[in-house]
């Protein structure tokens, strides 16, 4: 995941932990505020009562007794008030003004009530005073402003993950742009752009002249590798082709005895051993630093019948039953000369290690996402060891082979640098397949 | 026919100069870039063979000079420098050949032969040696004008032996040759004998090729 959706992410749930925090926050926070509003008007309601109280009017309570302790005297409309006098003992430690919320039946109907009651004494006789305030008003308040701040909370989370991923996209365009304009060209140091980045933040313009300092050194050093090669190339295939023409030249003498011959001929077989080992490493590392170009368009069906026509011989030699049943046009880009020289060692391989009138099997296709081409042969076969060092530099799978094991990491070389993966199966003494998956956007 | 070798390793001018002698050509050697062009602008040279690394500079830049003159010198690189840039660069440069060390001396004789052939318009497109008429360009071979039908590979080998008649040519040469510089490390292959083996049954048809000669272990002869 990146960074900027990482950011945005976390942004967006420490929002939303505020939101549920104050969501369950706010009611309670609204109830008391509520409760002290009703409670001081509760409070001024029994004040004016008490102010005003003489028996006339406790008698004018007390005559529309219902029932033994309660008695009804005044409503507002809709019941959300209602005010009670009643006879009753107060007992000793009451005190004397309590709020309590309750569920009151008036005139049959039952709603939550904020009720105070008071209890006092007049003309020798206890009374308790009632004054209650409907509290379902309050409590639709409070469903409102639930209902309120979460609409407003989820508009405020949604803008603000809005503007956050856009900020933090905004932040982290220079980071990108070091990433793809830079970083990924490390391995092509030539084509590296030096151009400072354009950043507001000082971290990134950091970044990007630290990484300009790295890539002047990996070219310095890329550079003298590329000397270094060229230098060993020459110094080492001067003197090979040297000796090489001087046994030449020694083999053309007539006066030779047959020892004589056979130890040139067998010293020339070894030069040519050695000049291809140096040929060969030094096209791995050519490969793995990159001095090909990739820009051409190769057409992997002609390659392999190119092939089959070159390595005629070798096939009938070994009565091989040699099918080519590639079916699809795929053209891509990269270097011909090393895609070339990569089927032509899987092919080559198939031969080698194939059994005599044996078969290999070429075949395309598609399948998941990727153009693949197969070089499936009924040879020798490996078991699990012997694969996992194929790939190897001067890995041989049995000692009585001819080579010097380079074949296959050229092959893997190559690959690697037009970004083809190669996968192997083989069943001991049944066969090997090799599989290259090449990208199908190439 | 008069070549100029210009090879600063003075060992290796000197097994290119004694093939080339061998082979009836007339060589001089120059081992920097100064005295080869010191030579060519007092010379009249046919070849030159002209090494890249030397140590005065690099034959690129004699290569250059040459070609500003109007001299029809043939020039073949000889150089460790195998890569496909040199390769193009000395070709647009104006070689009229590449070839990279460690090299065949037979595989420079041929080339040899065919640049300087190229160059000078000679009508040296047919080879004959006993009684069989090679037509290089059409790559056709023939006996008292009976067509023999040789495979591409069978002729290019004939061709080969006869371009270096009289010496041993190894196997590994001919492959080199018939197959070029192949990366394959797996170089003792018979394939080469195959071939050599049907293009001598073929020949055998038509006269006695008891000049046509096997060198034990080593390789194979034609002898004039």
């Amino acid at each position: 995941m990146k960074i900027k959706h990482q950011l945005a992410i976390f942004n967006a749930m420490t929002r939303l932990l505020v939101i549920l925090v104050l969501w369950l926050m706010l009611p309670i926070l609204v109830e008391n505020v509520v409760y002290h509003h009703i409670n001081n008007s509760l409070l001024e309601k029994k004040k004016k009562f008490i102010e005003h109280l003489n028996q006339e009017e406790i008698n004018d309570f007390m005559e529309n007794q219902d029932d033994s302790t309660q008695t009804f005297s005044e409503f507002s409309t809709l019941h959300s008030e209602f005010l009670v006098l009643s006879k009753m003992p107060i007992k000793p430690h009451q005190k004397k003004t309590t709020f309590t919320n309750e569920y009151r039946k008036i005139e049959n109907e039952e709603s939550e009530y904020r009720i105070l009651q008071h209890h006092f004494t007049y003309g020798g006789e206890d009374y308790q005073l009632e004054i209650g305030s409907s509290l379902s008003e309050v409590n639709d308040l409070t469903f409102v402003i639930r209902l309120f701040i979460i609409i407003v909370f989820v508009v405020i989370l949604f803008i603000t993950f809005l503007a956050d991923t856009f900020y933090i996209e905004y932040l982290l365009k220079p980071f990108y742009k070091i990433i793809d304009t830079k970083i990924r060209r490390v391995n092509e140091p030539e084509t590296f752009d030096h151009t400072p980045i354009k950043a507001t933040s000082r971290d990134f313009r950091e970044l990007d002249f630290v990484l300009n300092q790295m890539m002047d050194r990996i070219t310095e050093v890329f550079k003298k590798e590329k000397q270094f090669i060229s230098n060993v190339s020459h110094e080492l295939l001067t003197p090979i082709a040297l000796l090489k023409n001087k046994l030449e030249n020694l083999l053309q003498n007539q006066s030779l005895d047959d020892n004589a011959v056979d130890k040139i001929a067998g010293s020339l077989k070894t030069l040519d051993m050695l000049k291809k080992i140096i040929n060969n490493l030094l096209l791995i590392s050519r490969i793995d630093n990159n001095q090909y170009e990739l820009n051409e368009e190769i057409n992997l069906r002609e390659i392999v019948s190119d092939l089959q026509e070159d390595l005629q011989d070798r096939i009938e030699d070994k009565d091989i039953q040699f099918m080519n049943e590639m079916e699809n046009d795929f053209v891509f880009i990269g270097n011909k000369t090393l895609v070339h020289i990569l089927i032509y060692n899987l092919v080559t391989n198939a031969i080698k290690y194939n059994k005599p009138k044996g078969g290999i099997i070429i075949e395309d296709g598609f399948a998941d996402e990727h153009y693949y081409i197969s070089v499936k042969d009924s040879g020798i076969g490996m078991d699990e060891s012997q694969l996992e060092k194929i790939f190897t530099r001067f890995a041989r799978i049995s000692s009585d082979q001819e080579g010097q094991g380079l074949g296959l990491a050229i092959a893997q070389s190559i690959a690697s640098f037009h970004h083809i993966q190669i996968k192997v199966k083989s069943v001991l003494n049944q066969g090997t397949t090799f599989t290259l998956l090449f990208e199908k956007a190439n | 026919m008069n070549v100029l070798i210009v090879e600063d390793n003075k060992e290796l001018a000197v097994e290119v100069y004694d093939f080339l002698c061998n082979a009836g050509y007339i060589c001089k050697i120059a081992n920097n870039c100064a005295d080869a062009l010191e030579e060519f602008g007092s010379n009249d040279y046919d070849a030159m063979l002209l090494d890249l690394g030397l140590p005065d500079g690099d034959g690129f830049e004699v290569l250059q000079t040459i070609r500003k003159t109007k001299s029809k010198i043939a020039v073949i690189v000889l150089t460790a420098r195998g890569e496909l840039d040199d390769r193009i660069n000395g070709l647009h440069l104006g070689a009229d050949d590449y070839l990279t060390k460690p090299f065949a001396l037979t595989e420079l004789g041929a080339r040899l032969f065919a640049v300087i052939r190229r160059i000078h318009g000679f009508t040296l497109n047919n080879l004959s040696i006993h009684g069989f008429l090679l037509q290089l360009q059409d790559y056709k071979v023939s006996f008292d004008e009976i067509p023999l039908s040789l495979t591409k590979k069978e002729f290019d080998i004939f061709q080969y032996l006869v371009l270096n008649k009289n010496r041993v040519i190894t196997r590994l040469q001919l492959t080199e040759h018939i197959w070029g510089d192949i990366l394959e490390v797996n170089s003792d292959s018979n394939f080469i004998d195959v071939h050599v083996r049907n293009l001598r049954k073929k020949l055998d048809k038509h006269t006695s090729i008891d000049w046509f000669e096997t060198v034990r272990n080593v390789g194979y002869r034609i002898n004039e």
